[in-house]
C-alpha cells in the first residue's frame, strides 16, 4: 500500500516544521526536541510504544497544547495561527452522542466558518467520500468505533485542510474497516501532508512512507520507509529495548 | 458566530437529553405548587370591607415571593444545568476538539453560557406564565411584576455565569455543581445574620444577592442593582474564559 504513495523529493519546501518541541507534562519531560519536517503528499508515521510522546507532539501540531520550548511552524506559520489549515483527530475522537452525523458535521462545518452553500457541499462530499451517507441521521452515540473514526475524519476534512494529522487511526478497527482506512488515506495523501500516529508497525509499514520512531520523548530514527523497509522491525525493537540516556 | 454555533449544539443536546426535561417538569411542578399555595393563602387573608383596596395586593402577597422561591429554586437548578458545560466537556474530550475547530475559548465560554442560560430563562418565562393566567381576575401591578421578572432573570443570568465558571475551574461535573450552589448559597446568605438582627449589613449587604433582588420585588428597578448583577456575570465569564485558555498552556 505504502508503495502507492510516493516519496516527495527532499527539495520541496516543508508543509509542517517541528524545530527543538519541548513539553512537560506533570513535572515529566513528555517531549525533548524533537525536530522534524513534512512535505505535501507525504504520509508520517509516529511510531512509538504507549507513552513516547506521539500524542503530545501530535496535540501540538494540531495547535491544542503549547510547547513549553522550540516552534512549530505550518508553511512557515506558528501553528496556532494556521490552525484553520489542520484537521485533527484525537485518538478516542470525541464526538456529541446526541447530535446524528449530519448535525455534527453541520456543526463543525459552521465552527470553521463556511457559508451555508458551501457547508452543505461539503457535507455531501465528505459523506461520500468516507461512506457515511447510510448513517447521516443516526445520532452519534449510536455508531462503531469505525463509524466513529470516519465521523472524525469527515469533520477533519471538511476545510479542505492542508495538514492532516491522526492520533492512533488503525485503534480498534477491524481488519475490513483498517483496509478501508488505509484506502482511504492513500486516497488523501497526493493533495496534502498527513501526520499519524500508531504503536503498530505493520499499519504505519501500509500507510506511510515516512517514518519518525519516538521514544521517552525524544526522535530515534526519522527515515523514508523505503528505506527503511525490512530492517524497520529490528530497528524499533531495538530503540524501544534501550533506555533513552542511551541515544541522548 | 462560532459562539453562537457552541450555544446551538449546546441547547440542542439539552434538547434531547432526559435530564433537562426531568429537571424542568420537577421545577415546573414545584413552582405550581407553591403558586398554588400562595393564590390559596392570599384568597384566605383576603379581608373584605371598606379599605381592602388599600392593602397588599396579588402582585405583593403571590407574584413577589412566588418568583422570589424560583430563584432559590435555581440556586440548585443553575449549578445542575451548568456542571457538564466545560467540566464534561472537557473529561469527554470534546473542549479540545471545539478549540481545534476553530473557537476561542471566549466563544466557547460565551455560547456554553448562552445555552444554559436560555434554558433557564425559558423556565423563568414558563413560571411566569402561572401569575399571568390569572390576570384578568387579579390586575396585578404591571410594573412591579415587570421590575420582579428582569431581577429573577439578572439574577439568573448571575446564577448561571457562577455555575460556568465553576465548571471550568473543576475537572468533575459533580465538584463543578457543588462549589456552583456553595458559592450561590454564600451569596444568598451572606448577609443574613445581620438582616436578622436588623443591622447595618454594609459591604456584606452589596455583597448578597437579596439586596439587590428585594428592591425590585417591591417594583424599583435601580441600576446599582442591574449593576451588581453584571458584574457578577462578567467577572464569572471572564474567569471562565481565563481558565479555558490557559488549557493549553496547562495540557
Amino acid at each position: 500500500m505504502s508503495s502507492e504513495i510516493p516519496s516527495k523529493p527532499a527539495s520541496t519546501p516543508a508543509l509542517l516544521e517541528l524545530d527543538r518541541v519541548s513539553r512537560r507534562l506533570g513535572g515529566r519531560a513528555v517531549l525533548r526536541d524533537v525536530s522534524f519536517a513534512l512535505r505535501r503528499g507525504e504520509v508520517l508515521g509516529l511510531l512509538g510504544v504507549n507513552g513516547a510522546g506521539k500524542s503530545t507532539t501530535l496535540a501540538i501540531i494540531a495547535g491544542v497544547l503549547a510547547p513549553d520550548g522550540g516552534h512549530v511552524r505550518i508553511d512557515g506559520r506558528n501553528a496556532i495561527d494556521a490552525g484553520r489549515r489542520i484537521g485533527w483527530v484525537p485518538e478516542n475522537v470525541p464526538l456529541w452522542p446526541e447530535l446524528t452525523v449530519a448535525e455534527t458535521l453541520d456543526a463543525s462545518g459552521r465552527l470553521r466558518g463556511l457559508a451555508r452553500d458551501a457547508r452543505r457541499a461539503t457535507i455531501e462530499r465528505e459523506l461520500t467520500r468516507l461512506e457515511l451517507g447510510a448513517v447521516a441521521r443516526r445520532l452519534c452515540g449510536q455508531l462503531s468505533l469505525g463509524q466513529k473514526r470516519r465521523v472524525g475524519l469527515a469533520q477533519a476534512l471538511l476545510h479542505e485542510p492542508d495538514l492532516l494529522v491522526l492520533d492512533e487511526p488503525g485503534n480498534g478497527l477491524d481488519p475490513v474497516q483498517a483496509a478501508q482506512l488505509r484506502e482511504l488515506i492513500g486516497r488523501l495523501a497526493p493533495d496534502r501532508g498527513i501526520v499519524l500516529s500508531s504503536h503498530d508497525l505493520a499499519e504505519v509499514e501500509a500507510m506511510c512512507n515516512r517514518v519518525v520512531i519516538l521514544h521517552e520523548g525524544m526522535v530515534r530514527h526519522d527515515a523514508s520507509l523505503a528505506d527503511a523497509r525490512g530492517k524497520l522491525d529490528a530497528q524499533f525493537r531495538a530503540i524501544a529495548r534501550a533506555p533513552a540516556s542511551a541515544a541522548a | 458566530m462560532s459562539a453562537l454555533t457552541v450555544a446551538r449544539i449546546d441547547l440542542k443536546r439539552l434538547a434531547v437529553r432526559p435530564f433537562a426535561w426531568t429537571l424542568a417538569g420537577i421545577a415546573l411542578a414545584m413552582m405550581a405548587w407553591q403558586f398554588l399555595l400562595g393564590v390559596s393563602a392570599f384568597l384566605h387573608a383576603q379581608p373584605a370591607g371598606p379599605g381592602a383596596a388599600a392593602g397588599p395586593g396579588f402582585t405583593d402577597t403571590v407574584v413577589a415571593p412566588y418568583l422570589l422561591n424560583y430563584i432559590q429554586l435555581c440556586l440548585v437548578i443553575a449549578p445542575l444545568v451548568t456542571m457538564q458545560a466545560l467540566a464534561g466537556e472537557r473529561g469527554a474530550g470534546r473542549l479540545v476538539l471545539l478549540s481545534a475547530s476553530g473557537a476561542t475559548a471566549a466563544q466557547i465560554v460565551f455560547g456554553k453560557f448562552c445555552a444554559r442560560l436560555a434554558f433557564l430563562w425559558l423556565l423563568l418565562m414558563l413560571v411566569a406564565t402561572l401569575p399571568l393566567v390569572l390576570a384578568p381576575a387579579t390586575h396585578p401591578d404591571w410594573g412591579q411584576f415587570g421590575a420582579a421578572l428582569i431581577a429573577s432573570a439578572l439574577c439568573v443570568a448571575a446564577l448561571t455565569a457562577i455555575g460556568i465558571a465553576c465548571s471550568a475551574f473543576t475537572p468533575e461535573p459533580a465538584l463543578a455543581a457543588a462549589a456552583a450552589l456553595l458559592i450561590g448559597e454564600a451569596l444568598s446568605l451572606i448577609d443574613a445574620g445581620v438582616r436578622l438582627t436588623g443591622g447595618d449589613t454594609g459591604w456584606l449587604g452589596y455583597l448578597a444577592l437579596h439586596t439587590h433582588l428585594a428592591p425590585a420585588l417591591r417594583g424599583l428597578v435601580r441600576s446599582e442593582d442591574i449593576v451588581y448583577f453584571l458584574i457578577v456575570i462578567v467577572l464569572a465569564l471572564a474567569l471562565a474564559i481565563r481558565r479555558v485558555g490557559g488549557d493549553r498552556e496547562r495540557g
